[in-house]
């Protein structure tokens, strides 16, 4: 599958370590409109702006572990907003544990990246996002 | 924590560590023989220090968990293993690069935490920290044992810690 270079890609994690490794990686895939956040509140005000002048995210990579509003929280907020609820979401953890998967399944998430990963599972991950949405 | 237990307790560590390594660093590391470290002086420049509360659960008994996973880089090793995880080529410990080893130390532990789930471990983790600056110290919980495993990888030596009680 190839990607769509120019779709709009928001990635959220506290630690600018792992929002590098995810840029490197999705730019390794084709990806160029990559734009960075460090928390969940942070991301909800990116998404309002962009959402407001007409040019959306499309597509959200979200850290699970983080301080003040965490991924899982920012996911429901997400959920509860009829201009944010459709927006692809690929929540990222290091938490490996099973519990945890289905917290994220519940709550309305895409699907599920257990850090450490390579390119190669991201990129089957988006794809399977897209496959599912028909993207 | 008894010798037996404290081994079943590191080895799911040690295993993350590998996997971590390889996929992130895209190198192997090797684990040396673990002691019993009596000081508080760090080994390295740079630490990543998270702390892991919890209970053990074994034949309906429950005791409470506390213990600490420390990784310490001297600068050196630090900045090799951030240049290959981020594809960078910096020169020397910087910002930029400043909380490489607690995203490391934070995946460590996340996928050590699922196999401990299954020796009877439920474990939370806290949001890690990073003290650094040559000989720094590290604040052990106190009535604590530490044990320091030297680890070798392709860019150097560098250590973890298991801080039990």
């Amino acid at each position: 599958m190839s990607f769509k270079p120019n779709m709009k890609l928001l990635v959220v994690d506290d630690m600018s370590t792992m929002r590098k490794i995810i840029k490197n990686m999705l730019s390794q895939l084709g990806f160029k409109n990559i734009i960075e956040a460090d928390d969940g509140r942070k991301a909800l005000e990116i998404i309002d702006s962009a959402h407001k002048i007409g040019d959306p995210i499309e597509f959200i990579l979200s850290d699970w572990n983080m301080p003040d509003l965490n991924g899982l929280d920012f996911l429901k907020i997400l959920k509860q907003s009829e201009a944010h609820k459709n927006i692809p979401f690929l929540m990222i953890t290091a938490e490996a544990e099973q519990g945890n998967v289905m917290i994220a399944v519940k709550s309305g998430v895409d699907n599920f990246i257990v850090k450490p990963f390579s390119a190669q599972v991201l990129k089957e991950k988006i794809e399977k996002i897209f496959a599912k949405r028909g993207i | 924590m008894s010798n037996q237990q404290f081994i079943e307790f590191s080895r799911p560590f040690i295993q993350a560590a590998k996997v971590v390594f390889e996929t992130m660093v895209f190198t192997k590391i090797e684990p040396g023989k673990p002691s019993i470290k009596k000081d508080t002086m760090s080994r390295g420049d740079v630490s990543a220090v998270l702390g892991i509360t919890g209970k053990f659960e074994k034949d309906g008994k429950a005791e409470d968990v506390k213990a600490m996973l420390v990784l310490s880089w001297p600068y050196d090793t630090y900045v090799k293993i951030a240049n290959a995880m981020l594809m960078e080529s910096f020169t020397e410990f910087n910002d930029a690069i400043s909380d490489v080893g607690a995203e490391i130390s934070n995946m460590i532990l996340g996928n050590a935490k699922r196999d401990l789930r299954g020796l009877g471990y439920i474990l939370d983790m806290s949001i890690p920290s990073t003290i650094g600056g040559p000989n720094h110290t590290i604040n052990y919980p106190p009535g604590t044992t530490v044990v320091l495993i030297p680890i070798i990888s392709a860019h150097g030596e560098f250590f973890m810690e298991l801080c039990t009680k």
